[in-house]
């Protein structure tokens, strides 16, 4: 640790004020108009008429729910993909990682229309059960919030996947060895071993994850048919058709500070198993 | 076998299929004869890939991206690198401040990014649109650069670069000498990932965009409005493509993928 | 990548942005438009690239849907940027009573005597010109179905294979609209079509929001109908499927785009010269034969062929069902809250 502070404030500030400057300021203004009575000073009261709403309830309940469950299986999947990745010879490895981060770098609306071709009722999954057997006629798959959920699992689960490699790769070569030569059971070594010393990539991941469900706009309006409606979507009713810059600031503070809740709890289960495992 | 080395294929079979998939989906409808997207596909032509390249809008708008891209990123590293620097490797003042400023484009909505900038920064100070947009795009990938690099940064031991301090290089020197060798692969993975972030960008440069200056994605949505051929599939192909060259290249100087 | 690239990228990126800043100064006289994204390539070669060479300027296009051109003039208005945009009938009485349009000055539009009755003011206001009109009815599989009345989407044997415009979209009211009509209930907050519609919810197949998805999903047989504007029409005509334009007994919808002037613009003249350009028979003409834009200028003959694809002629035009601007624009909001509550729910 290098203790000079001019010289850490000079290499630092300039990225801090560009942020601020181009990105904070302009954001801050307008969400502030959300707060500011048209006559005069501050009110919270279009955040509780939000809430009074119980369409707006439910819709953000729905977002909770479809954002939590988006990030825990992409964690679940992406601990098992990782490991699995990591524990390939280095240039098998290299090769893998491209295949997983190969979708980031096509147009998501693309993707989003892809899910068309292989969700619908002749598409490829139902032709799949209906030869098997698992079903007799066609399941109505797209349209709902499972397609919705499988779109974006498949959008952001490349990002926890790259969050984790990486921390799995930091993580001391034989710590799960050493775990099982004590005892420890699998589930034990992930929980009281793994989990804690990746927990900088899972809280990465699983903020990048959560925080691109909440915000993704195409993909619920695609896939969900707008039948399921979610926050975002009522954002840009308000931006685009209505042109109600108000409304849609109220909504846009609403998913920052769930994006920014989500990130703290996911510090928090990380660091709970961390003491944990100092006190033991 | 037993079942922990079936673990391993069957994971990544699984995984990669579904991440896959709708890529292979989007590149056989490329080639495909027919009008819409179908697998398999209806015949084989390259009449979508041709029609790509005949549309003039999106070769000014991929003009446009292409230097939001390099240009954001670019700048976005510029700024990026001595923060994580800082961040890892001094006692700064405020560091989670400086941490949350710098990260914090990535958690509001987009579609309010570009209405805020639009409303605060273009209208009243009279800025470019091209200018709005490149420091959009910077603000955008910054947390990206900033995060990559600082990673990498602290996978870095410290000591050589006081080693070579105290063995008398300057710290700029030791910086350039000692620490820029070993994270250039954690820079090349930021400078992709902001590369990719900026290239897809939709929801902040929807709003801005002004006469004559579009983005790509903006483009296809637009295009997209009114007809969904394969030339969207096919331009969407044939940007992978591209990325992928990108990537291969990359890896092949630098070993990316080490670094992710 | 090393210090010294990067450098190169960084000066070449700013050498790049001072060059585009560069050649928009160079430019003395430019006419800035705010249009459709659609066809782009094909309004080029027929109508910006001749008139900037019969008036010697520079035209600088802006593409988009009409809210969103909307939104962006709303934030410029202190200092405008486009010197004149088209949008829909709705969106000029919005622009109009946000004070972000001139009236139209007709009398140096030489073509305007030719445009038919029904365009030639459309909102009654004197701020706009119509240029194009469309048709909104509903294609469908004819070996599948049979569509008479717009009710006729709702029947239990065909609900679940139609899809249906967001309230959100151009085409969503006006369909709301001709279903209420269908009911014998329309009144202007569209209670009862939301309502209707909000019943077959999870029949529906999906509630459309890009009306270029259909083609697809019409391909995939995900769905055998759904309500569509006619200038998305032929491609539906090229899927090997019988699939017609129904006439039902309630009639037609539709809408109309204008062309509006911007207030404070600078370029005025230009602009009017503009827009009686667009208006006129041969680039009129020239856009029907392409089958992008219906004429509004009763001196355009085309080939039943062509006007087949298209909404031609003054007596269509007058028998579309279109919703009054003053209707749309007061009732958009609720409208919406109503759908979020009966559809989205």
């Amino acid at each position: 640790m290098f203790q000079n502070r001019t010289e850490a404030l000079a290499l630092a500030l300039p990225a801090a004020i560009f942020a601020a400057a181009v990105f904070l300021v302009p954001v801050v203004i307008l969400l502030s108009d959300g707060f500011r009575v048209p006559t005069g000073g501050w009110t919270i009261s279009a955040y509780t008429d939000f809430f009074s709403n119980s369409l707006n309830q439910a819709v953000f309940l729905r977002t909770l729910r479809l954002g939590a469950l988006v990030t825990i299986a992409s964690a679940v999947i992406g601990y098992a993909a990782a490991f699995a990745i990591v524990s390939l010879e280095p240039g098998a490895k290299g090769k893998v990682t491209g295949l997983v981060v190969l979708p980031l770098m096509i147009s998501p609306v693309a993707r989003t229309y892809a899910w068309i071709v292989i969700l619908g009722r002749t598409g490829i999954v139902n032709q799949a059960f209906q030869a098997l057997g698992i079903t007799e006629a066609p399941l109505r798959i797209l349209f709902s919030e499972t397609a919705i959920f499988i779109g974006l699992l498949q959008l952001f689960l490349p990002l926890m996947i790259i969050s984790l490699i990486s921390a799995l790769e930091n993580m001391p070569k034989d710590a799960i060895p050493a775990a099982r030569v004590l005892g420890a059971n699998w589930f034990q070594v992930f929980w009281k071993v793994v989990l804690p010393l990746t927990k900088e990539g899972l809280v990465i991941g699983g903020t990048l994850v959560f925080t691109g469900s909440l915000t993704a706009y195409i993909t619920p309006a695609i896939l969900g048919g707008s039948k399921v409606l979610m926050l975002e979507t009522l954002l840009y009713q308000q931006v685009a058709v209505s042109n109600n810059f108000v409304a849609a600031s109220v909504i846009a503070f609403i998913l920052i500070v769930m994006s920014f809740a989500a990130n703290i709890l996911l510090k928090r289960v990380a660091t709970a198993r961390n003491k944990q495992r100092s006190q033991a | 076998m037993t079942l922990r080395s079936l673990f391993i294929p069957i994971t990544l079979l699984l995984v990669i299929a579904f991440l896959i998939g709708p890529f292979l989906i989007i590149v056989a409808a490329s080639f495909s004869a027919g009008e819409t997207l179908a697998f398999p596909p209806q015949g084989f032509s390259l009449r979508w890939i041709a029609k790509v390249f005949t549309v003039e809008s999106f070769r000014a708008s991929f003009g446009m991206s292409l230097f939001l891209a390099i240009g954001g990123t670019a700048a976005a590293l510029i700024l990026g690198i001595p923060a994580s620097y800082a961040l890892s490797r001094y006692k700064l003042p405020g560091a989670e401040i400086v941490r949350t400023v710098v990260s914090a484009p990535i958690i509001v909505p987009g579609i309010i990014v570009g209405l805020a900038l639009l409303r605060y920064i273009v209208v009243p100070f009279q800025v470019g649109i091209t200018l709005a947009l490149f420091l959009a795009h910077t603000a955008l990938v910054l947390p990206y650069a900033v995060r990559v690099v600082s990673a990498s940064l602290d996978n870095l031991r410290s000591d050589i670069e006081e080693a070579a301090v105290l063995l008398g290089s300057s710290r700029l020197g030791a910086f350039f000498r000692v620490v820029m060798p070993n994270i250039r692969g954690g820079i090349m993975s930021a400078f992709i990932l902001g590369f990719v972030t900026s290239f897809n960008q939709v929801p902040v440069s929807l709003f801005l965009s002004g006469p004559g200056v579009r983005t790509l994605p903006v483009d296809m949505i637009a295009y997209m409005e009114i007809v969904f051929d394969p030339s969207v599939a096919a331009l969407s192909s044939l940007l992978a493509f591209l990325s992928i060259g990108i990537v291969f290249v990359a890896e092949r100087f630098l070993g990316f993928s080490r670094y992710v | 990548m090393t210090i010294q690239a990067m450098n190169k990228v960084i000066l070449a990126s700013g050498a790049a942005l001072m060059l585009t800043v560069g050649a928009a100064e160079a430019q003395q006289k430019t006419l800035t438009i705010s249009v459709y994204a659609l066809a782009q390539d094909e309004y080029k070669q027929i109508v910006y690239d001749p008139f900037e060479k019969i008036c010697g300027c520079k035209l600088v296009v802006e593409t988009g849907n009409s809210v969103e051109r909307l939104a962006k003039m709303e934030a410029n208005k202190a200092n405008p940027v486009v010197d004149m945009a088209v949008i829909s009938m709705a969106d000029a009485l919005a622009a109009s009573r946000a004070g972000l349009i001139d009236k139209v000055d007709t009398s140096k539009l030489s073509n305007f005597g030719k445009l038919y009755d029904v365009a030639k003011d459309p909102n009654k206001d004197g701020m706009s010109v119509g240029y194009t009109f469309y048709a909104t009815s509903i294609a469908y599989r004819s070996d599948k179905m049979k569509i008479d009345s717009w009710a006729d989407l709702l029947k239990p044997e065909y609900a679940s294979h139609v899809a249906w415009p967001n309230v959100t979209t151009n085409q969503g009211p006006p369909a709301l609209y001709m279903l209420g009509l269908a009911l014998a209930k329309d009144t202007a907050d569209l209670k009862a079509p939301i309502e209707a519609v909000g019943a077959k919810k999870a029949e529906i197949v999906t509630f459309y929001e890009k009306s270029s998805q259909l083609v697809q999903l019409m391909q995939q047989e995900e769905i055998w109908a759904a309500p569509i504007g006619r200038f998305t029409w032929a491609p539906f005509t090229k899927l090997g499927f019988p699939i017609a334009w129904a006439m039902p007994k309630e009639g037609q919808t539709g809408g109309m785009n204008v062309m509006v002037a911007t207030k404070g613009s600078k370029n005025k003249d230009l602009a009017l010269q503009f827009m009686d350009y667009w208006i006129s028979t041969e680039v009129q003409t020239k856009l029907a034969e392409k089958l992008i834009d219906s004429p509004a200028n009763k001196d355009v003959k085309l080939s039943d062929a062509i006007a087949n694809n298209l909404t031609y002629g003054e007596e269509t035009a007058k028998s579309l069902k279109l919703i009054p601007s003053a209707v749309a624009l007061d009732n958009r909001a609720g409208w919406i809250k109503t759908w979020n509550e009966k559809v989205g729910q």
